[in-house]
Formats: structure tokens, C-alpha cells, sequence
């Protein structure tokens, strides 16, 4: 973990708040020069929680969901994201440990993402309602590198199945995605790794093994009894049937 | 059974028969929800698998030493050139002991140094002999190739060379058909002195008729006994056929990094390999040069000038070679059928380069001959010549170099530009002068560090990368006892092997890319339709033996 010693971050405090004075002393049509160093103060703003290790972004732990009464329960997950949990998978990279998750509706759910890469990850959760989560229903914790962030939100009344992945170009398409059921979903998205397939699926090259053409010739033989016992059936049944001896 | 029964059951055996064919699996299939597993990379067999160096008994070879009192520098590399051949390359191979002479495979008349004209001690009249060599030919008696070069592990492409004249075996030994050290690409460079009089002898050993022209070399047009001296069948000169030989006199009375090549059906005889670097040197006193640098690179018995002004020198000769082209003179014997296959069915407008060659060797075996050595501090002389088709584009990792010269003509000292890609038009020559001075101009310090053609496709062997003409100028500190960059073994182990190279094994083989790059397990059929077309196969097959007995019934 990317632990930042504090005399650094004390320093680049003193340097925002000196870029600050100097920002406001500069004429405005003055070409900026000097980048600002970064703010590295937590920053609450439009819901979103930033530091240098990261973001939550329009967590909820007080506002009930329409239709909910009351917190119905409490719930706890922890998400852990990185190539490491890739390799149960053939032909992935990036990955969560778990790949569903279900709980129940009106749940406050404390949702912790830990992140084992030295890259930027992060748990985006859509479709969720808009009047909670704005502007766009989504909820999101985003690690700039190895590390934990916690976030929570409240589920809603429906029963639905939610999309959660990261949203680094690639991520998602090579494994980094999952889904939160609320209340059973419903339904499944499509390539989860190990649980669905592919809208789109690859084509891998088909070798005939041994057993293949072992089938093939079981299936074969059995093909070559069908015609004769079929034949048999007809005849025992016209030997039965009155018209037979008329025709021979 | 009446004909019309038959005839029902027939068409339904033949029914039965196009659905198997259409259900058959074959080709590619979906995995489903788990793709298939990655194929574990298999150990390389010891046959697939050459050691990066493998000749140990060259040590001697690599040492700073004076055979028959020419000094030869020590060439640190793993297959550093005979100092013998160098010997007789300084002397002649006239003049040189006999007992070294032995020790190469040239011809007592490859090389005969006459008399010194000017009285400065060194000879002024040389007489060169050239042959011309095919490699990796094709032979009536076998599907095999005769005498064998490898460019890199395991790829043979056909070619043709100029050589210094030898004698004896084609090949390195009685149990090989590997050609010996001196018949290789690249055509040799040829080094003589400015106002020489250089007798250039070509001895067409080849089926096919060649011509030599000394591209940029001060030449007349007609000779003194009025014999056309320019190599060009358009203008006059006759070709020599196979088993004559042809004399190009010179007095180059300018100095500078040259060239030269067959200019019979240039386009595709440059591009079989009838080319080379030709250097014309300062005229100075005790200047006995060595005239001959048998697969280019370093120069173990520099000029005088040269040593002068700088520690080590260098030739850099770039090449490619097409695969199609190549392919020609190993898919047939019959002269006529080549012939017609090269000069009317092959159209080097529809063709692409395969093979990209730095001194005859593409990456990774120009680690074992077509390294730069150098040691901190240095002056080197680079000379590089593009033999390509197209643009070379040359870049050193670690450096900038300063063009001396260009097309073999001395730059003014402010038109002596220090950069780090060169681009070099084909047919082109370039002198560099490039030093290690760890100052972050010229040299970022020492190191392994990569030079090679900027224009990708020079960077691959017959498309795979790392290939091509991928070399390393490395300082002494990093190599290893064997002349080798000190490069992790695994690393460079994977390079040697023949599957590899022929594209056969994934390129990330090292630790967990491995597995995450590796080759997919192929896929079971699907089963389904597996019993779907063995039931239909046998009912189709059931259907025409119940036709057919019905038949004979009815006789």
C-alpha cells in the first residue's frame, strides 16, 4: 500500500495554498505556466469523496429508496480487484475475487474495494435510481493504486440484477466484471467470467481428438441399426395388421 | 420393392448423407462460458535448441596477436573473424606464410600484392579474385540444400554471394553441408588504397552470368586496352558466362566508403546478395591494408588513417532478402527454368522483403559476429552501407554519431551532423564517427545497448520480432567470457531455437506471461453434433444396403 509519508504531503499542502495566493494575484489573461500541484486535501464535492488514493463517488447511507420503509439490513462486502484473481479464469486479465454477489432489498450495504494491482481500478455499479445516486445512477469507489476504499449505498425495492465492473478502457472486456443481485435479480449479464458466455463469443480452433471419433463411430453403428430395426417395427405391425396377406 | 419405394429410399439415404456432411464440426468453435485452457510451452528438444555461442575453441580466435608480422586487434566476440584469414588479407595470400595460408581456405591466388610503386612500403599493385558462390542451392541428387548458411536458427534462405577465391571443401568439414567461414553473406568488403592500381579479377563459378560494377569507386569507362570497365551489359561490356573470367582495372584516385555489385539483371542479382561495402583508403606510408573483411563488421587491421583518429573500426552492411526470390534457385536445377523464373515470372514490384540481414546475420546470430564492442571514452568509425530495397533508417540506443561522410565523400566539418536516426537511401553509404563519451550527447554511458533499422519491418525475420537486422553496440564490461552480451540466459535461449523463429512457439515465454499468452487447447467438437452426424452416416449407409439388396432380390 502507497502509504504517502506526511512531511510530503504537509509540503504539498503549503504549495497548493501557495499556488493559490499566487493565482489570484495573476492577471487573468496571463497564460498559465505553472501547473498547480495537486490538491491533495479530501475534497467533498457533488458527492464525490477524492484524495490521492482516490474516489467514492455518490455513496448513500442515509437516503431510503423509494418504496423502502425502513433499513432492512445491514450487509458487508469487500471486493478485491487485480490480475492475481484473473488466473482462475483461461483468457483473462484483470478480475474481482467473486463474480456475484446477492443481497437483499432496502439493504444498507458497506462496500469495500481493494485494490492488488499498482494500477487504477475501479468498482462501478449502474442502473441504480437517478434521484439517489446523480446524475447518471451510478456508484463508484476508484483506487489509484494498490489499497482500500469503503463506500456504501442503500439497495433498492426492486428485484434486479446490477452490472458491476471497472470501467479502465479493457478492463471490463478482459474479465474485471460481475453483478449484484437485489433480491434473487433479475437475471444474468452476459460474460461474466466462469458464470456466463459471451454475447459476442471468440472462435477457438476444433481438433479431433481420440475420443471424438470414437463417438462418432458409436453413432454411426447405432445409425446403421436404425433403417433395419425400423423395418422390423413395420413389419411386425403390417404382419399384425389384416391387409398384410392381401398384398402378399 | 417397387422402383418408386427404392427410389424414396435412395434419395433419403442421399438425404441422410448431406445432413452428416453439413453437421460434421469442423474448423473453429465457441467455448461457452469457460474458455479453454492456455497449452503449456513444451521444453525445446536439444535438436531444436543451439547454444547462443557454441564455439568455444575460437578463445584463441578473439586475442589481440601477430601472425607474419601483421598486427591483428583482439575482437571480443563469439565468433570473432580467423586472424589467419586476416593475416593473409594484410599480406596477400601470395605473400603470407603457407602455414597460415593453411589455416584459412583461401586460394594461394586470392590475393596478390605487388609492387610498391611510390616506395612508401606498402604494395600499390593488388590483384583481387572474386568468385561467385550460391548458398542454400538445391541439388538434383536429394531434397536438400547445398552448401547451407544460416541466417538465423534454422532459416536457409537462397542466395548468392561474391567471394574472396578459396580452396578445397565448399563446406566446414566432411560430416556438415554447412559452407565454411569464408563463402557467407554478406559479399565481402573489399579495402584498397587511393591511387592503387587495383586489379578486380571476376571468376564466375556460378551458372548464371554476372558482371561486377564498383558503384561510386573511381573507374573508367573503358579500360587502357579499351575493354568496357562499368559492368553494364546496356552499354557495351559482354557478361561473363559461367567458367570465364573478366579483369576491371582501376586507379581510384579518390578516397571514401564505396560499393559495388553485379549489374547483370541488377534487381534481382542485387537483391540474391551480389553486393558489397568497397572502401578506398588514404594513400600513406607502411598502409598494407586489410583488403579483405569477410562477412563485414569489425576490422581487425585498420588503414593508417583510420588508426589515427580513431580506436575502433567498423563496417555495417545492411540487407535484405525476399523469401519468394530466394525460393527460386531451391525449387529447380535446370538454369533454364530458373531462368525464366526469375527474370520473366518474378516481379519485384509485387514482391516484400522477408529477411533483413546486418553483416549476413539476422538477430539473434548477429550477436555472435555483428556486435560493436567498445570501451568507455572511444572514437569509433562506423561505415554503413544500405544493400536494401528500401529506406534504412538506423538507430543506436544510448547515442548520437556525427556524420563524417556521405556516399563516401568527406563532409565539411560544419555540415557534420550529430544525430541519432540515419536515413540511408538504398545503395547508399555512411560514415559515422561515434563516441562514448558519457556526456547525454554522444553516449548516455556504458551498457547493452540496441542499434537497428527504425523502419519496422527491418527489425523482422520473415515477420516474426525480435529479428532482423537487431544488433548490440555493447561496452567490454557486459560481456561475458564467451563474447556474448551479458544478458540472462533465459532470455536469450528462447532466440536460439528453430521453432521459434519458424513462428511455431508464442514469443512471451518468460514466468506468468507465460500462461496469460500462451497457446489456447484446441476445442472438443461439439459433441451433439458429433452423434448427429454418426447417426445420419450409418442411417444414409443402413438405407443404399437395403437398396441395394432389394435390387439384387429383384434378379
Amino acid at each position: 500500500m502507497h502509504r504517502i509519508p506526511l512531511s510530503i504531503v504537509l509540503f504539498m499542502l503549503s504549495q497548493t495554498a501557495v499556488t493559490q495566493t499566487r493565482s489570484t494575484e495573476s492577471q487573468p489573461s496571463e497564460p498559465m505556466t505553472v501547473r498547480p500541484a495537486p490538491d491533495t486535501t479530501p475534497h467533498q464535492h457533488h458527492r464525490m469523496h477524492i484524495d490521492m488514493d482516490g474516489m467514492v463517488m455518490n455513496k448513500n447511507s442515509e437516503t431510503l429508496p423509494e418504496g423502502c420503509e425502513r433499513i432492512a439490513g445491514e450487509a458487508e462486502i469487500t471486493v478485491h480487484a487485480g490480475r492475481r484473481h484473473a488466473r482462475r479464469f483461461n483468457g483473462k486479465i484483470f478480475a474481482f475475487d467473486r463474480q456475484e454477489w446477492s443481497v437483499q432489498p432496502c439493504t444498507r450495504v458497506r462496500i469495500t474495494l481493494v485494490n492488488d494491482d499498482d494500477i487504477r481500478h475501479q468498482l462501478m455499479i449502474h442502473e441504480l435510481p437517478v434521484y439517489l445516486h446523480p446524475p447518471f445512477g451510478m456508484f463508484t469507489i476508484e483506487l489509484n493504486g494498490k489499497g482500500r476504499k469503503t463506500g456504501t449505498l442503500i439497495t433498492p425495492k426492486e428485484k434486479k440484477t446490477y452490472l458491476v465492473h471497472c470501467d479502465v478502457p479493457q478492463h471490463m472486456e478482459n474479465g474485471m466484471k460481475a453483478q449484484l443481485k437485489v433480491d434473487g435479480g433479475d437475471g444474468d449479464l452476459s460474460s461474466i467470467p466462469g458464470l456466463t458466455a459471451e454475447e459476442t463469443p471468440d472462435h477457438y480452433p476444433v481438433e479431433w481428438s481420440n475420443q471424438a471419433y470414437a463417438l462418432l463411430c458409436i453413432a454411426a453403428f447405432t445409425g446403421l441399426t436404425i433403417p433395419f430395426l425400423l423395418r422390423g417395427l413395420l413389419r411386425n405391425r403390417r404382419s399384425t395388421s389384416p391387409t398384410a396377406d392381401q398384398k402378399k | 420393392m417397387s422402383p418408386t419405394q427404392r427410389l424414396i429410399l435412395l434419395f433419403c439415404s442421399i438425404l441422410s448423407f448431406a445432413s452428416a456432411a453439413l453437421l460434421f464440426p469442423r474448423g473453429e468453435g465457441e467455448s461457452g462460458v469457460n474458455a479453454p485452457v492456455t497449452v503449456p510451452i513444451a521444453q525445446p528438444s536439444a535438436e531444436d535448441l543451439e547454444p547462443p555461442c557454441r564455439n568455444k575453441k575460437r578463445a584463441a580466435w578473439r586475442q589481440e596477436q601477430v601472425i607474419d608480422d601483421v598486427p591483428i586487434s583482439a575482437s571480443p566476440m563469439c565468433e570473432p573473424d580467423n586472424p589467419n584469414a586476416v593475416a593473409a588479407f594484410v599480406k596477400g595470400t601470395d605473400r603470407v606464410a603457407m602455414e597460415t595460408l593453411m589455416r584459412t581456405h583461401l586460394a594461394r591466388d586470392a590475393l596478390i600484392k605487388g609492387d610498391d610503386r611510390d616506395g612508401d612500403g606498402d604494395p600499390d599493385v593488388i590483384h583481387i579474385s572474386l568468385e561467385v558462390i550460391e548458398l542454400n542451392g538445391s541439388s538434383p541428387d536429394g531434397d536438400y540444400l547445398f552448401p547451407t548458411y544460416n541466417i538465423a536458427p534454422g532459416i536457409q534462405p537462397g542466395l548468392w554471394v561474391f567471394a574472396p577465391k578459396t580452396r578445397g571443401m565448399a563446406i566446414k568439414h566432411l560430416f556438415t553441408d554447412e559452407a565454411n567461414e569464408m563463402l557467407r553473406a554478406p559479399s565481402p568488403v573489399i579495402r584498397v588504397e587511393q591511387g592503387d592500381t587495383v586489379m578486380i579479377t571476376l571468376e564466375n563459378t556460378h551458372y548464371f552470368p554476372h558482371s561486377i560494377h564498383l558503384h561510386g569507386v573511381d573507374h573508367p569507362w573503358r579500360d587502357a586496352a579499351g575493354n568496357y570497365n562499368d559492368g553494364v551489359p546496356q552499354t557495351g561490356e559482354r557478361h561473363v558466362l559461367p567458367g570465364e573470367r573478366k579483369t576491371y582495372t582501376i586507379t581510384p584516385r579518390q578516397t571514401g566508403t564505396m560499393f559495388y555489385h553485379c549489374h547483370v539483371q541488377t534487381d534481382t542479382h542485387l537483391m540474391m546478395g551480389l553486393n558489397g561495402m568497397f572502401v578506398v583508403e588514404e594513400n600513406r606510408p607502411n598502409n598494407w591494408l586489410q583488403t579483405f573483411n569477410v562477412g563485414a563488421g569489425h576490422v581487425r587491421h585498420s588503414s593508417a588513417a583510420v588508426k589515427e583518429r580513431y580506436d575502433r573500426e567498423y563496417d555495417l552492411h545492411y540487407q535484405a532478402l525476399d523469401k519468394e526470390l530466394g525460393s527460386i534457385i531451391q525449387s529447380a536445377n535446370d538454369p533454364r527454368l530458373i531462368a525464366k523464373a526469375m527474370n520473366r515470372d518474378y516481379d519485384l514490384t509485387d514482391a516484400t522483403e522477408d529477411y533483413y540481414l546486418l553483416n549476413g546475420h539476422a538477430f539473434p546470430y548477429t550477436l555472435r559476429d555483428a556486435l560493436i564492442v567498445a570501451k568507455p571514452d572511444e572514437h569509433l568509425k562506423l561505415r554503413v552501407v544500405n544493400a536494401q530495397r528500401g529506406l534504412l533508417a538506423l538507430h543506436f540506443h544510448g547515442h548520437k554519431a556525427a556524420v563524417t561522410a556521405l556516399d563516401g565523400v568527406e563532409q565539411p566539418l560544419g555540415l557534420q551532423v550529430t544525430r541519432d536516426v540515419f536515413d540511408i537511401a538504398p545503395a547508399q553509404r555512411v560514415d559515422l564517427h561515434l563516441q562514448t563519451t558519457d556526456d547525454g550527447l554522444h553516449s548516455y554511458g556504458p551498457g547493452i545497448w540496441l542499434f537497428h533499422d527504425h523502419v519496422e519491418s527491418g527489425i523482422t525475420t520473415n515477420g516474426l520480432n525480435p529479428g532482423g537486422n537487431i544488433s548490440v553496440l555493447v561496452y567490454d564490461q557486459f560481456l561475458t567470457e564467451q563474447g556474448m552480451p551479458a544478458v540472462d540466459r533465459s532470455i536469450v535461449q528462447q532466440l536460439f531455437s528453430k521453432r521459434f523463429q519458424a513462428r511455431q512457439t508464442p514469443v512471451w515465454q518468460q514466468g506468468e506471461a507465460a500462461q496469460l499468452y500462451g497457446d489456447t487447447a484446441p476445442l472438443f467438437p461439439p459433441t451433439g453434433r458429433v452423434i448427429a452426424a454418426g447417426l445420419l452416416v450409418g442411417i444414409g449407409f443402413c438405407l443404399l444396403v437395403i437398396v441395394f439388396r432389394s435390387f439384387s432380390r429383384s434378379r
